[in-house]
């Protein structure tokens, strides 16, 4: 079970002031459901603490959705739904569709010389280059640059922001609720009718974006290896913002297709949280998102993964200091045990007293972090058991490897105790509580959970699920799936003689 | 042209691919005919304020909407109070006071008790204050606010956790190059502040080796006192009660301590220029561009918010339309004026941008600053970036406990109480007046200060074609000191004492001091590893001040270097250029151990002298380099001198053992040296002759060939 937000599992405990069933009750009474014609769902969770509204609007399409050559182009349409619509951010919008038309003319003649390859004619293409840029230019000058976020800015939006994950595209932001009926409207016309204005300077921010996450960054490369390795077929094996020449290369039209086929309503799943009405909301939402066409629910990719059959490991040379990290083939979150892995995942990393904090960073004084994500990189398909370890200096990932897996060992032949399984109980419980605290997590929560499990109550009856996990359940889960063949590991290496090269150029 | 215009002509035909929906859309509603009514006026939450017995200040604030309780400590301290050969003393200080445990448990126990029913404590000391906070469950509050308190007041600092959390931040020091976006917040930061004050200063490992256990606790005993705390508790709970709960708790805690004292004050003077981070494995070149800033109670404040968000806050700021949009040579790219409660923040413009956009996007960013400073903003622009703030107001209300906090914070750092709202008044009345004016008062061109973190092999136009000279910023990391010996009050003295034997020996104390430059010519038989001996010429000069010029006649032509001790340039066979990184590490070496500045080692307040035994004098300077000198105990000469060389070939241990000592204008120096690289010989020096005071200024110093 993963969220973007919180591991949130929830547990059946007698307890005087809260006991879950209650809680659910109460907390029902504050929850409004309901769907669109089209098939848009809605929950809206009231409260009225003071007057401010977050929006969470969850698209169930993530990068696994990006089609063959394309990797990141959901990543891509996310960047242009904040680049306005035919009314919001042209100065003429006859005129500027006309000028993107002739952009993506003469973009479709230049790439079909430049596809000839050895054959093109160098001239051919610079002039065409040419042309497109001038093309591009002209196309821009009828732009009136960030006019859709600047409407949200002005009106006192705060926390907007969006992000493409391997699962799923989600947009969000906070209103004072007197800006209840500006957010409809915005929302609603971004996704009727986005119009993809400076698509290939975008396109430019993205590369950028890929630069700075990944390629500049020692985590996101070895986070690229890991996935590329461990994931032979199914497309959790590309980080969400895609290859490098993907990036450079994918086409306009083909962002439109992208957002034709996974933004039908039956696939976005918007939830508001704050000082509203829910009749008021349902008003609105007919009012401005009953528009949106209904159209066939998309599919997921249909690559599997297939079984690995054995230990994998990949080297990224890296100067900085060495870190590892360690993922284990896991079932999907749909899976019966889902919840005995979300229990795994706190045994090894809760907190101050996890097994890897308290051994191998605590203890044995070998590691500078070492934590677990039960759920990595998604959860909608089979996905990753993960761990990560970064030594402390002095000593190697060697050797933290080799303590983490003395630690998975034990799982499979002691039994935990009580003690801890009640402990991790009770925090989740207390987690539930704290996660009401704050509308925009709600807001997430709430579409996650109705999206991935099938009704946002999950949240609280997911309880039941922990509940169940015992002893044998975690010895069982880590014997069938913490094994050395369904093992990916990634680590960093220095390579032989960097430091004396890095010297040598220095000095010159 | 032929193609143009065919493309032209097939428009008309195309099918509109660019076009979501097909027909027309205009009939949508607008957004500029909607409405707003008003949001109810703002009522902040009132909080309890209470002194207790003890004088503990205490703010309370009920909200029962969650069954929580949660507070927090704030404690006037802060890594400011870190002795300068202690740095990092606040943060294992803050650190350990948490893992360390209480009188009646370890911190380990401690762990399980507190999760075991889903709560929390948590403690750290940042630059101007400490922070103790608590989060728990309604039913869990008085066990919980009772291991609070024994933090708080009778924390343990159990060595196993010092042991521990000293092998921690060693890590981090070794790891603190690995990523861009932090050596360039870090490098434009202390550049700013200057590196040798206790803003822009940073741990190093022998900081770590000198904080002791004992340390910890004096610093945590100097600082946490009743009075000396502003504690807020929130949460489900009933004010009188608490009040009485509290006071039964830390009452009894009577430990008073002289008022701590005001924090160091920002000393730094503007430091202009262009400032480089080589490293190689980025693609993209991280840059932060700004200079000292000022306060939140600086009466233009609310004004420079107003400007700095115009020209980066937003979207639809200008830098971000015009590096990011309009040019997409950056994801992240933005400008803060990010004002301190009581001292000048960083203003800073900051971002990055593949490296070989680097030198582009530093274009634009001072572009935008010139034009911000030279002509009013637009009307659209003043009221977005207004309404912006004033729009969003609410949200520094949308919760009860940030009412709270702010509160407190202003008490700490002594502002009114209704700033927040002071605040609001001045942003409504802020005109393009008054960003223009602001913008040109308090934006400095002239003082920017560049940092770039990035792969200059890449950079295709080179960074000198901003125009600004560019200093090239050694990431290396100085390794631990070669200490042999504890230092301790008595082998302190005994290091003096033997160095003052050594400035007899030389010719005393009052010669030495005199002398204001120092050249000598040298001839040097070098021993190149596997080749044939090298004969050198070489002549060295030396200011009092810390500056050096050495000349080297090699036989394949004459090699220069000068450096003031901060930068300097090299010419070579090639034309002049900065000192590379590792160079510079070996002149300031030799700067150091200029012979008549290293006798009066003991007179400067940034080296350490101390006595290793065996007539081993240790002197170190507070930030680098150090050396072992060995003295003749019946004469006071010095026999031989040892260090640590990280210089290009990388790192290896040097010794020169001196010899032929003769009297020069009543001083008393060597003319002859062996240099002993590795445990290999490296070269054998003969003086020709020294001149002493003989007028050199650094102008001749630094004359270029």
């Amino acid at each position: 079970m993963k969220s973007g937000i919180a591991q949130s599992t929830f547990l059946l405990l007698v307890c005087p002031w809260l006991a879950p069933a209650q809680s659910l009750q109460d907390f029902e009474k504050h929850v409004t459901e309901f769907t669109l014609g089209n098939g848009l769902h809605f929950i809206v969770f009231e409260r009225h603490e003071a007057p401010v509204v977050s929006f969470h609007s969850y698209v169930n399409a993530g990068s696994v959705d990006d089609p063959g050559g394309e990797t990141g182009i959901a990543h891509m349409f996310e960047h242009m739904a904040f680049k306005g619509t035919e009314t919001i951010g042209s100065k003429n919008y006859p005129l500027e569709r006309q000028a993107m038309d002739a952009v993506e003319h003469i973009y479709d003649l230049y790439d079909a010389e430049r596809n000839k390859g050895a054959k093109a004619d160098p001239k051919k293409v610079a002039e065409l280059e040419q042309q497109l840029k001038a093309a591009m230019e002209k196309a821009n000058s009828f732009v009136i640059p960030n006019a859709y976020p600047q409407v949200i800015e002005e009106n006192g939006g705060v926390g907007m922001n969006a992000g493409t994950g391997e699962d799923s595209t989600n947009y969000f932001y906070n209103f004072p609720r007197n800006r209840l009926e500006l957010w409809f409207l915005l929302e609603s016309q971004r996704f009727y009718d986005p119009v993809f204005r400076e698509f290939y300077k975008e396109r430019d921010v993205v590369r950028e974006e890929r630069r700075m996450r990944v390629e500049s960054s020692p985590q996101g490369m070895l986070e690229e290896a890991l996935l590329a390795t461990a994931f032979e077929a199914h497309p959790y094996r590309n980080m969400p913002g895609g290859w490098a020449s993907d990036i450079e290369n994918f086409r306009l039209p083909e962002a439109i297709q992208f957002y034709k086929q996974y933004y039908v309503p039956a696939n976005i799943t918007i939830s508001i949280a704050g000082d509203v009405d829910p009749k008021e909301c349902q008003r609105l939402a007919d009012k401005y998102f009953s528009i949106l066409p209904s159209g066939p629910l998309p599919s997921g990719p249909r690559t599997v993964e297939p079984v690995q059959k054995g230990e994998k490991r990949v080297q990224v040379e890296s100067p900085a200091q060495p870190f590892m990290a360690i993922g284990y083939k896991r079932p999907n979150e749909n899976d019966k045990d889902d919840p005995v892995f979300d229990v795994l995942g706190e045994i090894l990393a809760g907190e101050r007293t996890g097994l890897l904090y308290t051994e191998l960073v605590r203890d044995k004084k070998i590691a500078l972090e070492a934590f677990a994500d039960p759920t990595f990189p998604g959860g909608k398909y089979p996905s990753l058991f993960l761990f990560f370890l970064v030594p402390n200096m002095g000593h190697t990932v060697e050797e933290n490897e080799k303590a983490c897996y003395q630690i998975i060992e034990r799982l499979k032949t002691e039994k935990v105790n009580d003690a801890t399984l009640n402990r991790i109980k009770i925090k989740e419980r207390a987690a539930l509580i704290r996660r009401l605290d704050s509308n925009s997590g709600m807001a997430e929560a709430l579409t996650f959970y109705h999206v991935n499990y099938g009704d946002w109550r999950k949240m609280f009856t997911g309880i039941d699920d922990l509940a169940k996990v015992t002893a044998d359940d975690v010895m069982r889960v880590a014997r069938q799936y913490l094994v050395p063949d369904a093992r990916t590991v990634a680590y960093t290496s220095r390579p032989p003689g960097a430091a004396a090269r890095a010297q040598k150029r220095e000095a010159q | 042209m032929r193609l143009l215009i065919a493309s032209v002509i097939a428009v008309g035909t195309l099918l509109a691919q660019t076009e979501v929906r097909h027909g027309t859309v205009s009939n949508l509603p607008s957004y500029k005919d909607l409405k707003y009514g008003p949001l109810p006026p703002i009522k902040p939450p009132v909080p309890v304020e209470v002194t207790l017995s003890n004088d503990l200040k205490v703010f309370l604030l009920e909200d029962h909407e969650l069954p929580l309780v949660r507070g927090s400590a704030l404690i006037r301290t802060g890594n400011l109070f870190d002795p300068a050969d202690k740095r990092g003393l606040a943060e294992i200080t803050g650190d350990v006071l948490r893992s360390g445990g209480t009188p009646s448990k370890t911190g380990d126990e401690i762990d399980v008790e507190l999760e075991n029913v889903a709560a929390s404590v948590e403690s750290s000391i940042g630059e101007t204050s400490g922070t103790l906070s608590f989060s728990c469950l309604k039913d869990n509050t008085d066990e919980v606010l009772g291991i609070f308190k024994d933090f708080l007041s009778a924390a343990q600092f159990r060595q196993d956790k010092v042991d521990l959390v000293k092998t921690q931040i060693r890590s981090a020091i070794s790891r603190r190059n690995d990523n861009a976006h932090g050596v360039v917040q870090r490098e434009f930061r202390d550049i700013v502040y200057g590196r040798s004050t206790p803003f822009g200063w940073r741990t190093e490992y022998s900081d770590i080796d000198n904080i002791q256990r004992q340390d910890l606790l004096s610093f945590y005993q100097r600082y946490y006192f009743p009075s000396n705390i502003l504690l807020q508790i929130y949460g489900d709970f009933s004010a009188s009660e608490m009040k009485a709960k509290l006071e039964q708790i830390f009452g009894a805690w009577k430990s008073t301590q002289p008022a701590v004292p005001e924090f160091p004050k920002v000393s730094s003077k503007a430091a202009p220029g262009m400032f480089l981070a080589a490293k190689t494995d980025v693609t993209q070149t991280f840059f932060d561009v700004g200079h000292l800033g000022g306060e939140l109670r600086d009466k233009d404040y609310p004004a420079l918010e107003v400007a700095a968000e115009i020209l980066g806050g937003s979207f639809s700021s200008r830098l971000f339309q015009s590096v990011r949009t309009k040019h997409g040579w950056a994801y992240s790219i933005g400008a803060s004026w990010s004002a301190q409660y009581d001292h000048p923040g960083l203003f800073h413009i900051s971002g990055s941008t593949q490296s070989a956009h680097t030198v582009d996007t530093l274009k634009a960013v001072r572009e935008e600053l010139d034009k911000i400073r030279s002509s009013e903003v637009t009307d659209q622009e003043l009221q977005t970036a207004k309404d912006t703030v004033l729009n969003g107001f609410v949200f520094f209300f949308d919760r009860p406990s940030k009412t709270l906090n702010r509160l407190v914070q202003y008490q700490y750092y002594g502002y009114p109480r209704d700033f927040i709202f002071q605040y609001q008044k001045a942003i409504a009345a802020v005109t393009k007046a008054d960003v223009l004016r602001v913008a040109k008062e308090h934006f400095k061109p002239e003082e920017l200060t560049f940092v770039a973190v990035g792969n200059p092999s890449e950079f295709g136009t080179p960074l000198s074609a901003l125009g600004l000279p560019v200093s090239p910023i050694d990431l290396t990391i100085p390794e631990p000191k070669q200490t042999t010996a504890k230092a301790d009050p008595a082998s302190l003295t005994k290091g003096k004492q033997e160095l003052q034997l050594a400035q007899k020996a030389l010719g005393g104390v009052e010669k030495l001091a005199a002398v204001k430059d120092l050249e000598y010519h040298a001839d040097v038989e070098v021993q190149s590893p596997g080749g044939p001996v090298m004969q050198v010429k070489q002549t060295n000069s030396y200011l009092a001040s810390g500056a050096m010029r050495q000349e080297i006649e090699l036989p394949f032509g004459k090699q220069y270097i000068y450096s003031d001790g901060n930068t300097g340039w090299l010419k070579g066979m090639q034309g002049p250029q900065n000192l590379p990184p590792a160079v510079l590490r070996q002149v300031r070496g030799e700067i150091f151990r200029q012979i008549a500045r290293l006798m009066l080692s003991d007179r400067d307040a940034d080296r350490t002298v101390n006595y290793g035994g065996d007539g081993v004098i240790e002197i170190s300077a507070k930030d680098g380099p150090s050396v072992q000198l060995q003295v003749d105990e019946t004469s006071g000469l010095p026999l031989k001198l040892a260090y640590q060389e990280n210089g290009a070939g990388g790192p290896g241990s040097v010794e020169q053992t001196y010899s032929d000592w003769r009297d020069v204008d009543g001083l008393r120096l060597p003319f002859q040296w062996t240099v002993v690289q590795g445990g290999k010989k490296f070269a054998e020096v003969k003086i020709q002759d020294y001149k002493i005071n003989s007028g050199l200024t650094e102008e001749m110093l630094s004359k270029k060939p």
